[in-house]
């Protein structure tokens, strides 16, 4: 099989330049797999990994154009010449690895943990099952950055606008029966940027690898808004 | 008053402005389609109407204010200079204000002059 990976060592590359591969692949390898193979080749090639299953969120990457993880994206999907880019927008440490310091920057700013105004309560804090259901397709997100670097607005705005991870993020913990911090949250994300440069381009939910919806997350944010303005 | 740019407030007006252009295209359509007038006189005095002249009038504004958004929106997108970005919106506001003066003065004397 075909690949066309991207490759760049600031160390002793002038520019980025894309190097052509060929391997022998089986049918039931993921594209992790591949890359493995790749690396036992030639062992200069950088990229991230580690469970190999969809849960870590380590090795997000641009395939063929879109972002997807590796472990969980069977070659047999792909077609050659299978070109392999590091997620876009982000700045290269080397080859397939880039910088997600202000991917996470993002989701330190909207304060991911539970705010309390009460007294911890001692015991664990009860939810009702139908509290509990409003977290559903929001916490299973596992930071991998599919969506934010797939967001042309978070392309233009990195350091600005918060980008699909972290307002997916900023949802969860406003739409969180136990939270009490809904008045500060909401009040810090007013402005031009933290919600509004999104525009509904959705090139979040497309990419998404767990199937999440940060689109419909960032429109509750917006109807929550208006709710409590009104 | 804030230091920062409207961003909530922004999204509402060009929401709202939204519906009322999107309604009010309808109707202009309809006008233009099933009763369009058939001289200049007759189109006038439809112009002259108090109601259609004010909801005229509502939907410039509502024009302008829905290009404003938008505009101030692609101008922050991309345009990262400062001074740029100032000159630009300053021309813009400049731009959408004289032509809602200038909309304003002609709906105007429509009603006074007929």
């Amino acid at each position: 099989m075909k690949f066309r990976i991207y490759r760049y060592n600031p160390d002793t590359d002038k520019a980025p330049y894309m190097q052509d591969v060929e391997i022998k692949v089986t049918s039931d390898m993921m594209l992790r797999d591949a890359l493995l193979e790749i690396k036992k080749q030639d062992e200069s090639l950088n990229f991230r990994h580690s469970c190999g299953e969809g849960v870590c969120g380590s090795d997000g990457l641009n395939v063929n154009g879109k972002n997807k993880l590796a472990c969980t994206t069977p070659i047999t999907d792909l077609k050659e010449p299978v070109v392999i880019r590091p997620m876009p927008g982000r700045p290269v440490i080397r080859d397939l690895v880039v910088s997600m310091e202000q991917f996470y920057n993002q989701y330190r700013a909207i304060r991911p943990y539970i705010i309390r105004k009460d007294p911890v309560p001692e015991v664990e804090m009860r939810q009702s099952p139908e509290d509990r259901d409003k977290l559903d397709g929001l916490y299973e997100c596992i930071m991998c950055g599919c969506c934010s670097t797939a967001c042309p607005s978070f392309w233009w705005n990195p350091d600005k606008f918060l980008g699909p991870h972290a307002l997916l993020q900023a949802w969860r913990f406003l739409a969180d029966t136990r939270d009490q911090g809904r008045t500060e949250r909401l009040d810090a994300l007013e402005g031009p940027y933290k919600v509004f440069r999104c525009h509904t381009i959705m090139n979040c939910v497309d990419v998404c690898p767990k199937n999440l919806n940060p689109t419909k997350a960032i429109g509750h944010i917006k109807a929550l808004m208006l709710k409590q303005s009104i | 008053m804030s230091r920062r740019a409207s961003g909530f407030r922004a999204w509402v007006f060009q929401r709202i402005t939204a519906v009322y252009l999107g309604l009010y295209f309808l109707f202009l359509a309809w006008y233009v389609l099933f009763s369009a007038p058939t001289s200049y006189v007759e189109w006038r005095e439809w112009v002259a109407n108090p109601v259609i002249n004010l909801s005229l009038l509502f939907f410039a504004f509502s024009l302008l204010l829905h290009a404003w958004v938008g505009t101030r929106d692609i101008i922050i997108d991309y345009i990262k200079p400062l001074m740029i970005r100032v000159t630009m919106l300053v021309f813009l506001a400049i731009g959408l204000m004289g032509s809602g003066l200038w909309t304003a003065k002609y709906l105007f004397l429509t009603i006074t002059s007929v």
